[in-house]
């Protein structure tokens, strides 16, 4: 989820040009969250659903052999010596374990199913029995992450590692789903997984002949094996892996693609090496292409890791302009879903804090319309990340570059959004605002702008944030008044006129 | 020390409480004093606390509460490297008891309680006062609702702060610990309390209380749900916005009340719904999506259900201020589109709330002070003029073409209706001006720079047909609404109606300075004011003196009798456009200065009793300034006449300690002392030791102009104290010494310890040079900030310029042995780029030329492998960037934030003195001077300094140098 840490983008502000490195917004796994988790957001854990009617040949066949049975008559079956008997009540306990509304992962925990069903998936006589209970082991492994760590503690993980190399495709089928599911439980988990070494078994299992929900499956689980920091998985794990993702990049169904690039987002999501190293196997092109999708599921995670390539070093975000990112994201700032507009504005927003030749690539892409765009009409959350990109434009660029930014009619969706119920936003629009009145000052332009910014309704604004109750807010209004709207009490002495630049004046004032 | 929790004290206790509340000050003070003297002992708190509960005296009661509340304000807060004001014990005692007692205690004393609760939990909740959530949501099954209400005015104002704070980790903790623990109870107390309504539909009492309830309910949900919509309030937004829903369509004859000025209990909760709705509407519009088309329904029908009471003002403001927020979002247009519904609005929405109603009338006539500021100053965001005004402009944003159609036809019907009857019909004029102003403002925006007129109407022509005959009219007392829309016409228009036109106006409006209505001469001075501040070509005033030189008298005089009219005695926009017309005619004003500068000292006589209005008393004495800096360049004689008639004031402001005047005094003092000439008069000699006196000091606000005076005494009087008040030098360092250990004030310390090494004799302070670097030394160590750094750098160089690179290396290597590498090792040579300002810079310069050139042992000790890097961090100085940075753990120095922040400083502009550059006759070009400087240390000893350079200063630098040496046409031998 994109949440911005303000203080860490607002400190380049402060520090402009001082240190590239910390110019960037990381996308900041911020435990801390008021809202739901988002929808179109990855999922962690998935359980195997049973359809709520179920093709009724399959139905005929499974009823002659299981009954519904009772929790205890499964439990007695699962603990019975005979391997009918165990199968039955495994495929039972299954069954209920992957009904629509209510699985009792609970109670099958408690009844202590887990050491038995571990068991069967070790005996290789009977793959049925070894399916049923990795079927089970899988859903109560999609629960909280306590039932996860129970199937992690009855010992599951060696057994579904030794299930991939069955030579039952649906046995191994659902063992790698199963350890998807541990996988995705957190960084725990995930490396006992990728030390159980599975990476390499899971890679054998992609050829040309693997049928689509096989190879959806093996992507959906290296995906979680990429997922979760602190720590990040292993540097040696992801080298593996890589490649495969690299491969499974070029495939054409559409939830491999997104899994795939999921997959490289969350290993883009940190550092400047982990991202070189996914800029280094040459995805972007593709990724970029990607972002073109009309599959929201695919065009979202390649947008999010093309969006964490641009929070690198300003070779790596080079490496995804030269791929043409920029040619693209004006279509998806303009994209009717709000999501989308707005990672599409983050990753603007990224790209504007690097040094001015990629500013001016930003505008020679046309990206200042849907900007000022956005900044009028998208969602909050959109104009927020919006008001971002101006603020490092703003810090970053040139002259000459900022006097594009005025004329293209920023100020006065920003002055609009003085009125935002946001202390921060607010804040940083005070600063972009001191910002360009300083460069229009050193231009002698800054009469007009702050006629500009008056007759916009923003000298109203700044003056009522005067008394605002954020201090910082207030203070920041009230040194915005008194260095560039109170009246300059000149002492007689007129101060020299500096270089005047009679363009400036003449297209600031032609804005149209 | 602790005070014993015995009925003698409680009885000591009640006596010195009961004296506070004499209004005899001989009484009070005392008391005052004494209970500020024992608030440090243990238990007082806990006594204040026993006695606001137990005393039979209620006034007794409720005075302790408010002490008690004021002395956690003052107390409970611990401020770093400052003792703990109150024992862990108390503190304790006094979190497991204060709920309770708030809870318990009658309304008078559960406001101070729940004040006080919120200070304290500002600074303890949550981590040090864990089981107050608890707490307060356990009272919620207690049934009874004036606990309740407690409770939630309580939580109110502990949470209200997530309306305004910064998002961080700390808040958001915070705030999911307040969600996990309060939300659901919230919820469930919402939903009992409005079952508890209708089931008490009949009972006035009852609803009164449950009405509280809500609308303190619905301020929580505000403060919950501002940061970011939580997952729970989301889950249950259907819940709470039904219900809010149903709120706002409610009425219940037994909760409208008959007074018309203040809002019901009805009124403020659909209010605060309307703040709701508009949050989420702005904010999680996604979510709330499909809510929003029927909260548009009931707010617009609500509108226009609701009369034209005082009273409705903030529940209709908000209610437009959240149509006008919705209906510019490009996916709600279709609410808006219909032209029926446009007309509609314009018509049942707008133009009633933008019609002079009885309480505008009443509170331009009496309370004109108050309309003032809501009219001019933009602080009229909760009108509901203003709200109509952001309305008109949210509409334009897609339908300009037929709002501005619809408005055109009502702006011209009004004046027709004018026409027919003025005298009845002027608020029909009033409304139409009021129309044209908020629609053309719009237009404006949309065609910057241009100033003719926009769809609506010519703006030019309108002022030459509708508002100029009204303020040519011969009497100024006349239709005063229209006058003031006339004048205020023309501050808004004055940058796009022509100057020929604003010529004309200026002797209209210097005649309604004559006018009796406060409002009307108010807005003509600060008009004026205005008009006298706007800039022509060249960045000159559009009106010259010469322009202006017809009305001089009669606009001083008519400036100065509008300050004798009723109600305007210490009136702020007089005085500004007093201070302005003086600006604007400079030597114009010369022959009226007498009668001009005797007005103003009897104005400062009369405020100086009782200084209630901050801006009138500043542009006061910037207009004394003004007088001074204006008559005193012509002739600086005049000085003399000046203190003739300010120093009798003067004296009696400092003597009776007048607080708020007396930095002014020390500026204009400044400014005096400075225009003289010779030497420095006796009777400024007379003040010095007064300056010094610790007290002075004490106040923050006097620092500033403090340090400026004893500048101006160093610079003019030096000699005179060096020779005739040298036993209070070591009281000058004294001050030196306080302010450089504050952080915020060291910069001050500084700039009088330059002016100490630049104007004193040396001999005059040569016993106390070395103390004074020690003292630099040891505030180096304890807390080396970059200000400091860069003030200490300065001061450095400067003093190698007064007395010599030698004399500086030996200070620091007689305080220690090589301690002068180390300063240019580890402070010039890698912070040097730090020094920011156009002066600094060339005094470190000059000050490191010296050292590079005038210094021996920088040439042959062990210091000459430093010779190179410090020449080297020179040219850095004058072709590198300044640097800037600041480090991290220096963010929040704050002048504002360190403890005992008093009054500000307020600066006087026109006290302002020069930039003073003590090196300026010395080195012109600091660059030349720097390679004339080397030559001559080349031409005696020949051959060192071309190796030198040539063998470690990096190729970049070494150009640099050659251009400089080019420059001086000088070359290094």
């Amino acid at each position: 989820m994109l949440t911005g840490a303000p203080e860490g983008r607002l400190r380049k502000f402060k520090y402009r040009g001082k240190d590239t490195a910390v110019r960037r917004q990381q996308r900041i796994a911020v435990s801390l969250e008021l809202r739901k988790a988002k929808k179109d957001e990855q999922a962690l854990k998935r359980r195997n659903i049973t359809p709520l009617f179920p093709d009724p040949a399959s139905e005929q066949q499974t009823k002659a052999v299981a009954i519904n049975l009772t929790l205890q008559e499964i439990i007695n079956g699962v603990n019975a010596s005979d391997p009918d008997l165990c199968f039955q009540a495994t495929q039972a306990a299954r069954k209920m374990l992957s009904r629509e509304r209510n699985p009792p992962l609970k109670l099958i925990i408690e009844a202590g199913l887990i050491p038995r069903l571990v068991e069967f998936l070790k005996s290789s006589l009977h793959p049925c029995l070894q399916f049923e209970a990795a079927w089970a082991l899988t859903n109560i492994a999609s629960g909280t992450s306590e039932q996860t760590r129970a199937v992690v503690e009855g010992g599951a993980i060696q057994p579904l590692v030794e299930l991939l190399s069955s030579p039952h495709m649906t046995v191994c089928e659902q063992a790698v789903w199963a350890l998807g599911n541990i996988a995705g439980d957190g960084p725990e988990f995930r490396d006992i997984v990728i030390s159980s070494n599975v990476i390499p078994q899971l890679r054998a299992l992609i050829s040309s002949t693997t049928p689509i929900t096989f190879l959806r499956n093996i992507t959906w689980t290296l995906s979680n094996l990429c997922r979760n920091k602190n720590p990040y998985p292993c540097e040696r794990a992801v080298k593996q892996m890589l490649p495969v993702l690299s491969r499974l990049l070029q495939h054409q169904d559409s939830e491999v693609l997104s899994d795939a690039c999921w997959a490289l987002s969350y290993l883009t999501d940190g550092c400047n090496d982990r991202i070189g190293q996914v800029v280094d196997i040459g995805v972007l092109p593709r990724l970029v292409e990607l972002m073109t999708s009309s599959e929201l599921n695919v065009l979202t995670p390649s947008l999010r890791t093309v969006g964490n390539v641009v929070t690198g070093t300003d070779h790596q975000t080079q490496v995804a302009i030269d791929a043409g990112m920029l040619s693209v994201l004006p279509q998806l700032l303009m994209h009717p879903k709000a999501s989308i507009q707005k990672e599409a504005a983050w990753a603007l927003s990224n790209v504007a804090a690097g040094p001015c030749q990629h500013i001016q690539q930003l505008i020679a892409c046309g990206m200042l319309p849907p900007l000022v765009a956005l900044l009028k009409n998208g969602e909050f959350k959109v104009q927020k990340e919006a008001v971002w990109t101006v603020a490092n434009f703003t810090t970053g660029g040139t002259v000459d570059q900022l006097i594009q930014l005025v004329r293209s009619g920023v100020l006065e969706p920003l002055v609009n959004l003085l009125t935002i119920q946001d202390p921060k936003i607010v804040l940083i629009i005070l600063d972009i605002i001191s910002f360009i009145l300083q460069a229009a000052d050193v231009l002698s332009e800054k009469e007009n702008l702050c006629l500009l910014i008056e007759e916009l309704g923003g000298l109203d604004r700044i003056e009522a944030l005067q008394l605002h109750e954020n201090r910082q807010v207030a203070r920041t209004a009230l040194n915005i008044i008194e260095n560039h709207f109170c009246e300059e009490e000149e002492n007689g002495v007129t101060l020299p006129a500096l270089d005047q630049d009679p363009e400036f004046l003449k297209r600031l004032a032609k804005k149209d | 020390m602790a005070m014993e929790l015995s009925d003698a004290n409680l009885q000591t206790l009640t006596e010195y409480l009961k004296k506070t509340l004499d209004p005899d000050p001989a009484i009070r003070r005392p008391a005052e004093k004494f209970l500020e003297s024992v608030e440090g002992n243990q238990n007082y708190p806990l006594l204040l606390l026993t006695l606001l509960e137990k005393s039979q005296d209620n006034v007794i009661k409720v005075c302790a509460s408010v002490t008690f509340k004021n002395y956690i304000k003052r107390n409970w807060r611990i401020v770093e490297d400052e003792p703990n004001k109150i024992c862990e014990a108390d503190r304790v005692a006094i979190k497991a008891n204060i709920v309770h007692l708030m809870l318990s205690s009658p309304e008078q004393i559960q406001k101070q309680l729940s004040d006080a609760i919120s200070i304290i939990g500002r600074e303890d909740f949550p981590q040090k006062w864990p089981d107050l959530l608890t707490e307060m949501v356990n009272r919620f099954q207690s049934g009874d609702f004036h606990v309740i209400n407690g409770v939630l005015r309580t939580a109110h104002s502990l949470f209200k702060r997530y309306r305004h704070e910064f998002k961080s980790n700390e808040l958001w903790t915070e705030i999911k610990l307040v969600l996990d623990a309060f939300a659901l109870p919230l919820t469930n107390l919402f939903k009992a309390t409005i079952e508890l309504c209708s089931t008490h539909s009949n009972d006035a009492s009852a609803l009164r209380i449950l009405f509280s309830s809500l609308i303190l309910i619905s301020k929580l949900f505000y403060s919950l749900n501002f940061q970011d919509l939580p997952e729970f309030f989301e889950d249950n937004m259907e819940t709470w916005m039904n219900n809010f829903h149903t709120l706002l369509t409610l009425d219940n004859k037994l909760l409208q009340t008959d007074d018309e000025e203040e809002a019901g209990l009805l009124e403020l909760l659909k209010s605060q719904i309307c703040d709701n709705a508009a949050l989420y509407a702005q904010k999680y519009d996604e979510e709330f999506q499909r809510y929003l088309p029927r909260f548009v329904t009931a707010i617009w029908n609500l509108l226009v259900t609701t009369g034209q009471e005082v009273k409705y003002d903030l529940l209709v403001s908000n209610a437009i201020q959240f149509l006008a927020s919705v209906c510019e979002r490009p996916h709600y247009k279709n609410l808006f589109e219909d032209q029926n519904t446009l007309t509609s609005i314009c018509e049942k929405v707008i133009v009633p709330n933008m019609e002079f109603r009885a309480a505008d009338e009443e509170a331009f006539e009496d309370n004109s002070e108050e309309y003032i500021r809501r009219d001019l100053e933009g602080s009229d965001i909760d009108t509901r003029r203003r709200a109509a005004c952001d309305l008109v402009r949210g509409l334009c944003k897609f339908f300009e073409g037929p709002v501005t159609g619809i408005f055109s036809g009502y702006v011209n019907s009004m004046l027709q209706e004018y026409a027919k009857n003025p005298s009845v019909n002027w608020k029909h004029k009033d409304a139409a001006i009021y129309l044209v102003t908020s629609l053309a403002s719009k237009a404006q925006t949309q065609k910057h720079g241009i100033t003719q007129a926009n769809e609506l109407v010519n703006l030019t022509e309108f002022f030459v047909s509708h508002i100029l005959p009204d303020l040519k009219s011969a009497n100024v007392n006349e239709f005063p609404v229209l006058k003031a829309d006339g004048i205020k016409y023309i501050m808004i228009f004055r940058n796009q109606v022509p100057k020929e036109h604003l010529l004309v106006s200026i002797p209209l409006l210097i005649n309604h300075l004559q006018a009796e209505s406060i409002v009307v001469h108010t807005y003509a001075a600060h008009a004026l004011e205005r008009l006298f501040t706007m800039r022509g070509p060249n960045n000159a005033t559009l009106f010259t003196a010469a322009e202006i030189a017809p009305f001089v008298e009669i606009l001083l005089t008519n400036l100065f009798k509008a300050l004798t009219l009723p109600g305007s005695s210490e009136n702020e926009y007089i005085m500004k456009a007093i201070m302005r017309s003086f600006s604007l005619l400079q030597e114009a004003i010369i022959p009226y200065i007498p009668t001009l500068i005797t007005q103003l000292t009897q104005k400062l006589l009369a405020v100086s009793k009782n200084p209630s209005k901050p801006h009138f008393n500043h542009y006061m004495f910037e207009a004394i300034c003004l007088s001074i800096r204006i008559t005193c360049k012509a002739n600086p004689a005049a000085v003399v006449n000046f203190e003739e008639a300010l120093f009798l004031v003067f004296t009696e402001i400092l003597q009776n300690d007048v607080q708020e005047f007396i930095p002014y005094v020390f500026q204009v003092m400044s400014l005096l002392l400075e225009t003289h000439k010779n030497d420095i008069p006796s009777s400024y000699m007379a003040l010095f030791p007064h300056l010094l006196q610790p007290v002075l000091w004490e106040r923050t606000g006097n620092i500033p102009a403090l340090v400026r005076l004893l500048q101006a005494f160093l610079e003019r009087g030096s000699n005179t104290i060096a020779s005739a008040a040298a036993d209070k030098i070591p009281g000058l360092l004294g001050v030196f010494q306080k302010l450089i250990a504050s952080k915020a004030n060291d910069h001050q310390g500084f700039y009088l310890l330059n002016s100490i090494i630049e104007h004193m004799p040396p001999e005059s302070v040569d016993q106390y040079r070395k103390q004074i670097f020690i003292l630099l030394f040891q505030r180096l160590q304890s807390s080396r900030t970059t200000k400091f750094l860069k003030s200490f750098l300065v001061f450095i160089n400067l003093y190698c310029i007064k007395y010599g690179a030698l004399a500086l290396q030996e200070i620091f290597d007689g305080i220690q042995p090589k301690m002068f590498g180390m300063v240019l090792e580890k402070i010039i040579i890698p912070e040097i780029q730090k020094v920011s300002g156009y002066v600094e810079k060339k005094i470190c310069a000059v000050g490191i030329t010296k050292l590079l050139t005038e210094c021996p042992p920088m040439m042959d000790t062990e210091y000459t492998k430093l010779w190179t890097p410090l020449l080297q961090s020179l040219i850095g100085l004058f072709e590198l960037p300044e640097d800037d940075t600041i480090p991290d753990e220096e963010h929040f120095i704050d002048i504002e934030d360190t403890p005992g922040y008093q009054t500000a400083f307020s600066q006087l502009a026109f006290a302002g003195k020069k930039e003073h550059d003590p090196v300026g006759q010395m080195v012109n070009n600091p660059k030349v001077h720097l390679a004339q400087s080397l030559h001559k240390l080349s031409t005696a000893c020949p051959g060192r300094v071309p190796s030198m350079v040539s063998t470690s200063l990096n190729a970049e630098a070494l150009q640099y140098l050659q251009g400089y040496l080019q420059e001086a046409s000088v070359t290094l031998l």
